[in-house]
């Protein structure tokens, strides 16, 4: 290992395995953005909200089970499914009216719903900070290269973030579900022609999208402090991650996490006061010079 | 011209700033506060959709420059050491420059895009703003901005801020009434067909939206007089999208109509705030409403009632 | 006064433009023709700095324009009406005029005259050159499909120009419309002497106002001639004959 990595010091190394669990969180909620912007051509704004009540359903779910492993487990299959639930509440009341509409609009109607869903969850669980402990299994860190510490649970992301990159690839690519969808984000009157209901199509994919929102809110919930605004800087990130990606491209929004987190991470070390600014700076010269995202966008 | 809201405007106007240039007389000291936040948030709505209802540009982080006039504002007034006017000249100027550059940057493309990379481009400055402690104050913005002492007393601050809103007000009006602005509207409709007959698109948009930053600065530098603080949610993206509500809600296709959205939410924020802790929610449910029902805003329905009401007549 | 040479433009592959050359001479009226799918429309993007071509020249009045951008164009003295209703929806008919007028007055950066004071002489005299002064208070989205055809080229005629380039100008009026609309471009011609290049499917109106015509199929150029040459040349015969959308008599 140390000859491997001889050049590369210890904390640089962990730096990046922080960005790299960062960016399994972003790219598990931007991937979830993509796909809705890709097949139902909505900005999301509201995108933010599933996430944000996907970390408080993780709270609610793990404080039943008694706060411990069996309390993360649960919460990890009932949170995303909860959040499932209202976004298939919300599709069927509001968004199947929505698709035909301008790109504005939209924008501002889903800015308009995550006003409502947050105060929904201050309605719920109040404004206070709420905290899911890391599970048992997870806790504690183990060394690194130069004795530096890291958190298992982050360990556990990194594992995690490849899985569902996989279970997307096989949704995407070999169910039939993800070939209808793709087909619909090219040209949707010719699938509804051929006699397949679209609407039920763009729900599905909906809810599949909100899912993955809320399971990136239940995954981050026992690494920060669950509270209110938590979607607002998120949603930013996933939008600012899916363009440079490549609008409706799952794998842009892969490839933009990756770049979002590891410039976070390593730009903290470059210049600590202003590591937030890296990952926008780098969004701006992705742009600059690909103004339509790195990979090849479905729009 | 052809607005039978705006026939015979003129003494409407001026009955309009009479009664404002009264309101002092007989208005508390925090209603004068809240008639000065309106004016102000108006004007900021004004020049937002100066490129947005006008220009048809995507311009979704207008906030930016609203928290750079303010910022330039009160910036120049703490650490210059010149005269404090100096100041309300920095902090539009600098947000009129920067209204320049994210344009040049962003104009190559279009629509969705355009917003999107403005929307990074924002937020880059905004996440400078909050993290540079040493300069900006960071997250806790700057409070008690020295001001000249005839503009440090409400009132003061009042008839300052209504007299630059109105002068701003007339200069946007004269703009949008002008060739320019004619050129502009022409680009909103159709930016195809403009280019066909001889106008510069891009550089034409370019202009106009380093006069739509100009004046947002403007609003901005006016925050500082009211409140005199400046902090960073100011040019948090949620207040853009906020901007571009209120133009929506007052109207986008009549000059006035974001006037009217601001007075409207600003006053809905200040009532609706003190009845519950749920305002987000409330706005949010107007805005669906407004959205849905109300698609050319609160003027822009006045303004068909009227044109039905005098045919029918 | 217009020389295009083999120009060429293909997108995804596909060869819209292939190839096509054409020249007009000042004062003449110039049709292209060709079945659906021919490339004139990409034609005219080319020459009118809408699309930039692969490869191929564009001269006009003896000056290279080849690629420069539509506003440049526009600005040597050509103007153009498009095939599919092009005009701007949320203005009146007159500030539809205007907003052209101003533009080749190049006064589009005067911030602080008032517009309504402006140009009022040569919009009104263009908007009575065409008929649709009546109607120059109404808003253009709520006009007749002819009617916006017809304010298409007045916006065309904003520009003062010297060359005129007409995408199916008569596409979709009815028969009466058509008449009127021959009429305007023959005054177009011979009062404002302006030189017209325009495309048509109406064969009885090609052959009826245009001194010579343009074939075109799949992008090339088949022919280029008098009424006559094109009438006998075999070639169109069976581009048209043999093709499935159009006749040629």
């Amino acid at each position: 290992m140390e000859s491997i990595f001889g050049f590369i010091s210890p904390k640089i190394l962990s730096q990046i395995l922080v960005g790299l669990s960062r960016t399994v969180i972003l790219f598990i909620v931007s991937s979830g953005l993509s796909l809705i912007l890709g097949v139902l051509r909505i900005p999301n704004v509201a995108h933010g909200s599933l996430y944000m009540i996907g970390a408080f359903m993780a709270y609610t779910v793990s404080h039943l089970f008694g706060g411990g492993n069996m309390g993360f487990w649960m919460a990890l299959v009932l949170a995303p499914l909860g959040v499932a639930v209202v976004s298939f509440a919300a599709e069927r009341s509001l968004f199947q009216f929505l698709y035909e509409r301008e790109h504005l609009m939209l924008l501002l109607l889903t800015f308009a719903m995550s006003l409502v869903f947050g105060d929904l969850v201050k309605m719920i669980w109040g404004a206070e900070y709420r905290s899911v402990p890391v599970p048992s299994v997870f806790q504690g860190y183990i060394n690194l290269f130069g004795g530096l510490p890291f958190p298992i649970y982050s360990f556990f992301l990194l594992v995690i973030g490849p899985v569902i990159a996989i279970l997307l690839w096989l949704l995407t690519n070999k169910t039939k579900i993800g070939k209808i969808s793709r087909a619909a984000a090219v040209d949707r009157e010719m699938v509804g022609a051929v006699g397949i209901n679209v609407s039920w199509v763009f729900a599905t994919v909906f809810i599949i999208g909100c899912l993955l929102a809320g399971l990136g809110g239940v995954l981050v919930a026992p690494t920060v402090s669950v509270t209110l605004g938590m979607d607002h800087t998120l949603i930013m990130e996933a939008f600012l991650i899916v363009i440079m990606g490549g609008l409706g491209n799952v794998w842009g929004a892969l490839l933009g996490s990756l770049i979002f987190g590891l410039t976070q991470s390593l730009g903290i070390l470059v210049w600590p006061q202003f590591g937030i600014v890296f990952p926008y700076l780098a969004v701006v010269v992705v742009l600059l010079f690909r103004p339509t995202g790195l990979l090849r966008s479905t729009w | 011209m052809k607005n039978p809201l705006l026939r015979g405007k003129l003494p409407w106007v001026i009955a309009a700033l009479i009664v404002l240039f009264l309101l002092p007389l007989f208005l508390d000291r925090f209603y004068v506060y809240l008639a000065a936040i309106i004016l102000l948030t108006g004007l900021c709505a004004t020049s937002l959709n100066f490129v947005l209802g006008y220009g048809g540009v995507f311009q979704f982080h207008h906030a930016v420059f609203y928290g750079i006039g303010a910022y330039g504002t009160a910036l120049m007034i703490i650490k210059s050491g010149l005269s404090p006017w100096l100041g309300f000249v920095v902090g539009p100027v600098a947000a009129g420059i920067v209204g320049f550059v994210i344009g040049v940057i962003c104009i190559r493309l279009s629509k969705l895009y355009f917003g999107m990379l403005q929307i990074s481009l924002g937020s880059l400055v905004w996440a400078i703003v909050y993290r540079w402690y040493s300069f900006t104050g960071g997250d806790d913005g700057i409070h008690g901005v020295p001001l000249p002492d005839i503009i440090s007393s409400p009132n003061g601050a009042y008839y300052f801020t209504l007299t630059v809103t109105a002068l701003s007000m007339f200069v946007l009006y004269r703009m949008i009434r002008s060739p320019f602005g004619s050129a502009l509207q022409g680009i909103r409709d159709n930016p195809v067909r403009s280019e066909m007959i001889g106008v510069n698109v891009k550089l034409q948009q370019l202009i106009a939206l380093t006069i739509a930053g100009f004046f947002g600065g403007v609003a901005g530098s006016l925050f500082v007089v009211v409140d005199n603080t400046v902090f960073p949610d100011m040019m948090f993206w949620t207040l853009s999208l906020e901007l571009i509500i209120m133009c929506l809600l007052g109207g986008w296709f009549s000059f006035l109509g974001p006037m009217v959205g601001a007075g409207i939410i600003v006053l809905l924020r200040t009532y609706v705030s003190g009845l519950t802790v749920y305002w987000a929610f409330i706005l949010g449910i107007i805005m669906m409403l407004v959205i849905f029902f109300l698609p050319n805003g609160v003027l822009g329905y006045l303004d068909r009632f009227v044109k039905k009401k005098a045919r029918g007549g | 006064m217009l020389e295009v040479t083999s120009l060429q433009k293909s997108f995804d592959g596909f060869k819209a433009v292939n190839n096509a050359s054409l020249s007009v001479k000042e004062g003449e009226v110039v049709a292209v023709i060709g079945p659906n799918g021919a490339g004139k429309t990409t034609l005219f993007n080319l020459i009118t700095g809408v699309l930039k071509p692969d490869g191929g020249k564009v001269f006009f009045k003896g000056e290279d324009i080849t690629g420069l951008p539509s506003y440049k164009v526009c600005r040597r003295g050509m103007s153009r009406s498009f095939q599919v209703v092009n005009v701007f929806p949320r203005l009146t008919v007159f500030e539809n005029v205007q907003v052209s007028v101003l533009a080749q007055q190049k006064k589009t950066w005067n911030l602080f005259a008032p517009s309504a004071k402006l140009a009022i002489g040569e919009t009104e005299r263009i908007l009575e050159n065409v008929g649709l002064v009546d109607i120059k208070d109404a808003t253009s989205a709520a006009l007749s499909h002819g009617e916006r055809k017809v304010l298409e080229i007045a916006i065309a005629l904003g520009g003062s120009p010297e060359f005129l380039i007409l995408d199916e100008p008569t596409a979709g009026m009815s028969p009466e419309e058509t008449t009127r609309c021959i009429d305007l471009i023959k005054q177009l011609k011979e009062k404002l002497g302006i030189t017209i290049l325009f495309c048509e499917h109406d064969m009885e109106i090609v052959f009826s106002i245009s001194d010579r015509i343009m074939v075109m199929v799949r992008g090339s150029t088949v022919i280029e001639g008098t009424c006559e040459d094109v009438r006998c040349c075999q070639e169109v015969q069976d581009a048209y004959l043999g093709g499935s959308d159009a006749c040629l008599m």
